[in-house]
């Protein structure tokens, strides 16, 4: 699918500081992960392509176009920043209700649309109560409110399950993952690993302003191959398994877990490793009661690459 | 819950808006007029010209106001160009423009700093100059309401009281003074009040610059006109090259021996440097992340 948002060498000081250094992205359709520590450029990668901030080098465009100075792909476009960003003084309902006239909304529209957007993330209760009044929850579901009111076919959201409950946070998590299945763009940036993975397989790793890896996360975990998998298997032969394993090649240990029914394998061919297993369990050679890749998850990848495994 | 009610698409069209800055004009009109004390305040910058309808009336009733005139002649109730010039430049107008800005316009720009509502604004299909439009409207129509509104009525009332044309006919371009003299000042004050509130995050801080800033200017024209006696003192004070400007644009005698226009290179300056400062500091809120 042809990619909608691409960035070309991008790359913003402030300053001395880096802020993103040399990235090249190309991000289709579907929901994207934007993960990364606390500093990593996350934020200031988002304002880049949202055109919030120039860049010191490189470029980004939307749909083949320049972003700078192109107020028009606003119409598409949805931002949810990470910090609030409110007019305190004004009611969720008007808040949302002048956000879409900002948006050329006639006042009619906007005042139908806003309350549309107050129950769909149900604020409509607290509607016409001050901002200020509001919990950081429903500050957060405001934010994001204004981001999709307007059906923006490209959404950019900053951190924004911040502060919402587990359920608040199951919710948008739906309402995020409809707009991807509907073949919009969407860039979700966050530092919490769960959160992304319960998203979208599809990442962006990135630390110290530049781009770690890029793709689903299993492609990601297999390009890494100087990191052994590790496979967890739990089985009444875990001795004769691991005499049977340890004679190959690409397992690089095995050893036994908190009993002695667990064994882990690393290997650093996955494929073969699952292909001989399965020959074992077809010859009635063992038999497994259960199979885990505890490493195969984001965490892992996270850590990998940068640094900490 | 959300999955029950769902997310409805919009069907409509966008429309590009001829004004797009003028959501953002009303949206700040309406939280000029929340503002505490503001509405008193705004109510109380028309007295001048209340006073002045009142004036135009004894004018033209100055036969039964003789009493009060002692054999003299009645100057301050003469509906002439200097009466126009006595309005707009008045020291107690200026003043009350000063205090609206205090309240309505101190925290145009320095509320969206400290609430981060810039990215609000350029997330939307609005450009840098049609945010400043936006925010520069607001203060125009608190500026043009007290000084081109109220004029144009005086023309009105003098011209329905008199039932003829004289004042025009004897001043043909009085109303050219008066839209030029006003869009002046309006463009003055949008500078300075948007200039002074990207000074801080704090909109009080900024309430009590623009304030400060005015009569600053003109305490130390004062003070030091009272050690050094020269006439060119007198560019330091706001004040005094907006009446210095009035002076020119209504054919009345300056307050001091010293070119109009120097007072009005003075502001120019002032507008040209104010409006530089606005442009490079209205950009994102840049936070490293």
């Amino acid at each position: 699918m042809k990619p909608l948002i691409v960035t070309k060498n991008l790359s913003r000081w402030y300053g001395n500081v880096l802020g993103l250094s040399d990235v090249n992205l190309e991000i289709g359709p579907g929901i994207t992960g934007l993960l990364g520590p606390n500093g990593a450029g996350k934020s200031t990668l988002l304002k880049l392509i949202t055109g919030q901030i120039r860049p010191s080098l490189g470029l980004v465009t939307i749909d083949g176009r320049p972003v700078r100075g192109r107020a028009d792909l606003f119409y598409r476009l949805g931002y949810c920043p990470e910090q609030d960003a409110f007019f305190e003084g004004f009611t969720g309902r008007e808040f949302l209700y002048w956000m879409l006239r900002l948006h050329h909304f006639s006042e009619k529209e906007a005042a139908e649309k806003a309350k549309e957007m107050l129950i769909l993330v149900e604020l409509e209760a607290d509607a016409d109560r001050p901002i200020r009044s509001y919990s950081r929850g429903m500050r957060q579901r405001l934010k994001l409110a204004q981001a999709l009111a307007h059906d923006p076919e490209i959404l950019i959201l900053d951190e924004p399950l911040n502060g919402l409950d587990p359920l608040g946070k199951r919710k948008m998590i739906r309402l995020i993952r409809d707009f991807g299945r509907e073949g919009r763009l969407v860039i979700v940036s966050s530092h919490i690993l769960p959160e992304i993975e319960a998203l979208t397989k599809q990442i962006i790793l990135i630390h110290q302003g530049k781009v770690f890896a890029q793709g689903e996360i299993h492609e990601i975990r297999d390009l890494i191959e100087r990191h052994p998998h590790v496979v967890s298997i739990k089985t009444v032969d875990s001795r004769r398994l691991a005499a049977f394993l340890i004679q190959k090649s690409y397992v690089v240990k095995a050893y036994f877990g908190e009993n002695d029914e667990d064994l882990l394998v690393e290997t650093r061919d996955r494929d073969k490793f699952f292909e001989f297993l399965l020959q074992l369990v077809a010859k009635g050679e063992i038999s497994i009661e259960e199979i885990t890749s505890p490493d195969d998850n984001l965490q892992a990848v996270f850590d990998y690459l940068i640094g900490k495994a | 819950m959300i999955r029950e009610h769902g997310y409805s698409h919009w069907n409509g069209q966008f429309i590009e808006r001829r004004w797009p800055w003028w959501p953002i004009t009303r949206l700040n009109l309406k939280l000029a007029f929340r503002r505490k004390y503001f509405r008193p305040v705004f109510a109380l910058s028309f007295l001048p010209a209340f006073f002045f309808i009142v004036a135009i009336y004894i004018s033209e009733r100055i036969e039964d106001f003789k009493f009060m005139t002692r054999g003299g002649r009645l100057v301050l109730f003469e509906v002439n160009p200097n009466f126009f010039k006595s309005y707009l430049a008045s020291d107690f107008l200026l003043f009350m423009l000063i205090l609206i800005m205090v309240f309505a316009g101190a925290g145009l720009i320095a509320d969206d700093f400290r609430f981060n509502a810039l990215p609000l604004y350029f997330s939307r299909p609005l450009k840098k100059k049609d945010y400043l439009v936006g925010k520069a409207a607001v203060v125009a129509f608190f500026v043009l309401t007290l000084t081109i509104f109220p004029a144009i009525i005086f023309i009105l009332i003098k011209m329905l009281f008199a039932g003829n044309f004289s004042l025009l006919r004897s001043y043909p371009w009085l109303p050219l003074s008066i839209i030029g003299y006003s869009l002046f000042l309006t463009l003055f004050f949008c500078l300075y009040t948007l200039f002074l509130s990207c000074l801080s995050r704090n909109s009080r801080y900024v309430s009590v610059i623009v304030f400060a800033v005015y009569f600053f200017s003109d305490f130390l024209y004062a003070f030091l006109y009272n050690w050094f006696r020269r006439p060119f003192l007198s560019l330091l004070s706001i004040k005094f090259n907006l009446q210095q400007v009035a002076s020119f644009a209504f054919r009345v005698k300056p307050v001091q021996p010293i070119p109009w226009f120097w007072s009005l290179l003075t502001l120019g300056l002032f507008c040209f440097l104010a409006g530089y400062f606005i442009i490079r500091k209205i950009k994102a809120v840049e936070v490293i992340r």
